[in-house]
């Protein structure tokens, strides 16, 4: 069979979908893994969605929907955005897709030619720096350390930016890190940005809600009202709501831009299935007390990971603001050998040996490019994840 | 620097936008307008599959599935195209995503590279060539002429065939004539395929269940199990099961083509939504009678419809054997003028004035690459359909 494009050359599987398939590998030959991979919720979706969705099919709300989303979806978003960040959209200002991913892409695939550059702090969610290849543009990775707590500084982003810059990539609560950039942070970014006029803000705010200890989420649109004109802002009932098996995201942004990001749509997948707008309608105006008893869930397995990974012998691990991630950082278990005998040179290294040893599954922080850190996502009821730790424990304790 | 990227500048604006604002217009205004230019069956999707998308509602099928789809209806695609076509899929040679045209999203981003041709018979859905378009392809329209059903000849394909050809895209039965090739029509075409082993097929039977007169579409990969290695065979629930809302259309092809497809699907979109994915699980195994039952209803609109537009003057209608469209030359009626004092100039002037004069929305031929005609789609109810046709005749015997 002939070759394929040299754009899908470009694109690899994701990391922790590859760690899944191992994992689910292994537990089929009846190993008992741990599996602190997935960036899924282990909660229900509301029975409001579920209702809505019920309703939507018995009254035959199965026909092609617009490709743009329905109008009792797309109102829904309107009160949202206004509701969460004071933030006003107009209907043609909306665009609702198959999953935030989708929008991420429409926005990309519209916007960026051949050697146009994409800036994205990492470490960063493997998709943002993927979809720029595929459209032949150039990831440009600001270094984000542990040392600020993994949130870009608005003069590595200033000195990052060129001519060719199209994008700045924004992911606040951050995945894999956690990391969110206060209002104050964010004001720094805009002024930096308010110097480079070609440059458009995609602010991937899909964890919004997962804020910890207090914390506002703010997002840069509504922090810096005069750079909404090049903003895309966007968000999606997965991880708030626990409906990622939905597929249902969207975003928020300039007329011209949504229209762009539409026609690709049409293209690709038209509209989206119209029950998970129904439902998605539904979790966003119901009641939202679901919301508060993951937040909880989620701020108790944090701090149980950061106590239990600073406890263990040659890992440090930050303390992170929001999401269901944290990264902790392996270097002191570098260049050691474990019980099993294996001598570990990278992250990638550890990731594979904690999984072989241990059964327990991570994702290596190269994936999210960064070395030498692990991911661990916290989206796992709290016996399991002390399991996972534990084990993490026993494997780090082994090490000489 | 523009805005939208250059791949997304190559698609033309849709040719249908002027007729469906006028259409808009028409209706806000109250007037009685007859929409025949929906490509949906207006049929209510079965009962026994919305309660399959409540029951898995219920169970709580709300999380990520794999990219391709869940094993259940990976299963079920298999069995449905063994029963079907006599064709042999493992599940791992199968693809789930929101919708066909995503297949063929997929199919073509994954494969394509500047410059590589795409042959497509014309008329045809302005998909085809427009996703070529976007993937950096060149489309290469064979037309098809009225005098031969509006059916690809094998010469002709022999004769488009380049060094530079990666695909040849057939749609059986064929929006929008509903010209349909038997399994006989196939062979010499298979044959030409046979003699160009570089050339890629990829054949969308979404419409093969509504074929009329006991005329049975045949597929390329079962008429000649040769091809099959390099054949990419889609189709989907929306047109059979009524279920166009719910996007979700899938494809059988050799494992390789169908791990690129899936790989850019985990950078595009991820899994199509995880309740219509259980929907159409029990639309391909659960009873087939409605299936049947919308066929034969189908067959009564298109003799009514084909037997009344060949009572209009200037209008000759073809009677084609699936699909749910007629696509009658109103080659006839070009030149004269309306009741209303129009000039007919061409097809979009006769669709207008048409639409203007008589409240009959249709689609002019040009949307499908191939002017002089109009799709007309009989999804409608029979007693509109009726209505329509009269108000068509009406207008025909006006022009003068």
């Amino acid at each position: 069979m002939p070759g394929f494009s040299q754009r899908l050359g470009r694109v690899q599987v994701a990391a922790s979908v590859a760690m899944t398939i191992k994992a689910r590998a292994l537990r089929a030959a009846g190993k008992p893994v741990v599996t602190l991979t997935t960036g899924e919720p282990n909660f229900d979706s509301p029975p409001q969605a579920i209702e809505a969705a019920h309703q939507a099919a018995l009254k035959g709300d199965t026909k092609y929907p617009p490709q743009d989303g329905t109008r009792v979806l797309k109102e829904a978003i309107q009160r949202k955005f206004r509701r969460d960040s004071g933030l006003e959209y107009a209907l043609d200002e909306i665009a609702v897709s198959n999953g935030g991913k989708q929008c991420l892409f429409n926005a990309i695939m519209a916007t960026v030619d051949p050697g146009d550059e994409v800036v994205i702090p990492v470490p960063s969610w493997i998709a943002y720096a993927q979809m720029t290849q595929l459209c032949e543009g150039t990831p440009v990775l600001v270094n984000c350390p542990q040392n600020n707590g993994f949130k870009p500084r608005a003069e590595d982003i200033d000195a990052a930016i060129t001519p060719r810059t199209k994008w700045l990539v924004l992911n606040n609560p951050n995945n894999p890190t956690g990391a969110c950039c206060s209002a104050e942070e964010l004001r720094e970014i805009a002024a930096v940005m308010r110097k480079h006029p070609h440059v458009w803000i995609l602010s991937d705010d899909m964890y919004e809600h997962l804020v910890f200890d207090g914390f506002t989420h703010a997002t840069i649109a509504q922090v810096a009202p005069d750079l909404k004109d090049r903003t895309l802002t966007v968000s999606g009932v997965s991880k708030t709501y626990a409906m990622t098996g939905w597929r249902v995201g969207f975003a928020g942004g300039p007329k011209a831009l949504i229209k762009a990001m539409v026609n690709m749509q049409g293209q690709a997948t038209a509209g989206i299935s119209t029950v998970g707008q129904a439902a998605a309608a539904a979790a966003l105006d119901g009641p939202q007390d679901g919301v508060q008893v993951q937040i909880d869930a989620y701020k108790r397995r944090r701090d149980i990971a950061v106590e239990m990974l600073n406890a263990t012998p040659g890992i440090s691990c930050h303390k992170p603001e929001g999401a269901f991630y944290v990264f902790p950082n392996v270097a002191g278990c570098l260049g050691k050998t474990t019980a099993g005998g294996k001598r570990l040179e990278t992250d990638e290294d550890v990731c594979l040996a904690l999984l072989e040893e241990q059964f327990v599954a991570t994702v290596h922080g190269a994936a999210y490019h960064m070395s030498p850190y692990l991911r661990i996502s916290t989206a796992t009821a709290d016996d399991e994840l002390v399991e996972g730790l534990k084990r993490i424990q026993t494997f780090c304790a082994g090490l000489r | 620097m523009s805005l939208t990227a250059e791949r997304l500048d190559r698609i033309q604006p849709s040719l249908t936008i002027a007729i469906s604002t006028v259409a808009r217009r028409m209706i806000a205004e109250g007037k009685n307008v007859i929409s025949l230019s929906q490509g949906e069956p207006d049929f209510d999707t079965p009962r026994n599959i919305k309660d399959a998308a409540i029951r898995a509602l219920e169970a709580g099928e709300t999380k990520y599935t794999d990219v391709s789809g869940t094993p259940a209806l990976r299963q079920a695609v298999a069995a449905k195209f063994k029963r079907d076509s006599g064709l042999d899929y493992k599940p791992e040679e199968i693809i789930i995503s929101t919708g066909a045209k995503q297949v063929l999203f997929n199919a073509m981003v994954a494969t394509l590279n500047a410059g590589d041709e795409v042959i497509i018979p014309s008329p045809c859905w302005v998909s085809y060539p427009d996703i070529v378009t976007l993937a950096d392809g060149k489309p290469v329209l064979i037309p098809c002429g009225q005098n031969n059903g509006f059916k690809l000849r094998a010469e002709d394909l022999e004769a488009a065939i380049t060094p530079r050809t990666r695909w040849f895209m057939l749609n059986n039965p064929c929006n929008p004539t509903g010209a349909a090739y038997s399994a006989e029509d196939l062979k010499p075409i298979c044959d030409v395929l046979m003699r160009h082993p570089h050339v890629w097929v990829l054949t969308d039977d979404i419409y093969d269940k509504l074929a009329y007169g006991g005329f049975k579409p045949g597929t390329i990969a079962a008429v000649e199990p040769r091809l099959k290695d390099r054949t990419l065979t889609v189709h989907g629930v929306s047109k059979s099961y009524a279920m166009t809302g719910w996007r979700i259309g899938f494809a059988g092809g050799p494992v390789a083509l169908i791990k690129a497809m899936d790989k850019l699907q985990s950078q595009s979109t991820s899994n199509p939504n995880s309740i219509a994915q259980a929907a159409a699980v029990e639309a391909l195994t659960g009873q087939q009678d409605t299936v049947e039952a919308m066929r034969k209803v189908f067959e009564e609109r298109r003799d009514l419809v084909v037997g009344m537009l060949n009572r209009a003057p200037g209008v000759n209608c073809s009677n084609p054997d699936g699909a749910f469209y007629v696509y009658p030359s109103i080659h006839g009626c070009i030149g004269k003028t309306s009741k209303g004092g129009r000039k007919i100039t061409d097809d979009e002037a006769f669709a207008l004035a048409l639409l203007d004069e008589e409240g009959v929305a249709t689609v002019h031929g040009a949307a499908f690459c191939y002017p002089g005609y109009i799709r007309i789609s009989y999804a409608n109810a029979t007693e509109e359909l009726r209505e329509a046709c009269t108000r068509i005749q009406r207008f025909c015997e006006g022009l003068h």
